[in-house]
């Protein structure tokens, strides 16, 4: 209870106070919040990374033993284009966001998947203070 | 002619994706237990494989086309929404808090009264 007080007590006054030391403290104090507050979709990104890849893994259609963090899923894991409609879907379920198709097709490999749940995260949090 | 033929190719291949994405979502719809889903889903799989290797433009046309009437005609008429979530059924919707349950207003600044 005390360190859900402390970080949004350190998030309110980053709020409040002038805007440089907001950008220089920023990512510490969002990521301190989220870690404490968001339930699946913020994690810090090496747990979001790990997520992603153990999603991946899972995925039936995937020989989980090349998988890797920059592994093209249409290369390297040979996914065809409804395959990759099936794991932007299964991305979707699993940190409840919605993905547009636009963005969906951008998606070609675990760290663009992880850089666009995060930024998604950083979106949800900036909107909701 | 070649050019044609691959800008008219990749069209169709854009809207198979798209047409599978839609009917994937509203599979859910339907479903909407995931153990329930996963069978459905790969029914519509099998049902998108099936003519996977057909090669003439015109029939894949007509067949994108059939199979978007098929998906509008048993589109869900009342899309599941997650209940919490924007649009849900317990969505800022909250229980008062049950008896005996105090709350201290001035909470953090107890020390300065």
């Amino acid at each position: 209870m005390q360190n859900v007080r402390s970080a949004i007590l350190r998030h309110l006054r980053v709020g409040t106070t002038h805007k440089q030391w907001l950008y220089a403290e920023d990512g510490n104090a969002q990521s301190r919040l989220s870690r404490h507050l968001c339930a699946s979709a913020c994690t810090s990104s090496d747990q979001l990374m790990a997520r992603v890849i153990g999603l991946v893994k899972k995925f039936d259609k995937i020989d989980s033993n090349k998988v890797t963090e920059t592994a093209d899923f249409q290369k390297d894991l040979s996914l065809d284009s409804l395959d990759r409609v099936e794991l932007v879907m299964a991305f979707e379920e699993e940190f409840s966001i919605e993905i547009p198709d636009v963005e969906a097709d951008k998606l070609t490999c675990c760290v663009d998947v992880a850089k666009y749940i995060a930024s998604k995260a950083k979106q949800n949090i900036a909107e909701s203070s | 002619m070649s050019f044609s033929y691959i800008a008219r190719r990749a069209a169709q291949k854009e809207r198979v994706r798209i047409l599978y994405r839609r009917a994937l979502k509203d599979t859910l719809n339907w479903a909407v237990h995931r153990h329930l889903f996963y069978q459905d889903a790969s029914d519509l799989r099998e049902k998108f494989e099936a003519n996977r290797h057909v090669e003439d433009l015109d029939t894949i046309d007509r067949m994108i086309a059939d199979a978007e009437a098929t998906y509008n005609n048993f589109r869900h008429p009342d899309p599941y929404i997650v209940p919490w979530a924007p649009g849900g059924s317990k969505f800022t919707r909250n229980p008062t808090p049950p008896a005996g349950i105090e709350i201290i207003y001035n909470y953090g600044r107890e020390d300065n009264d």
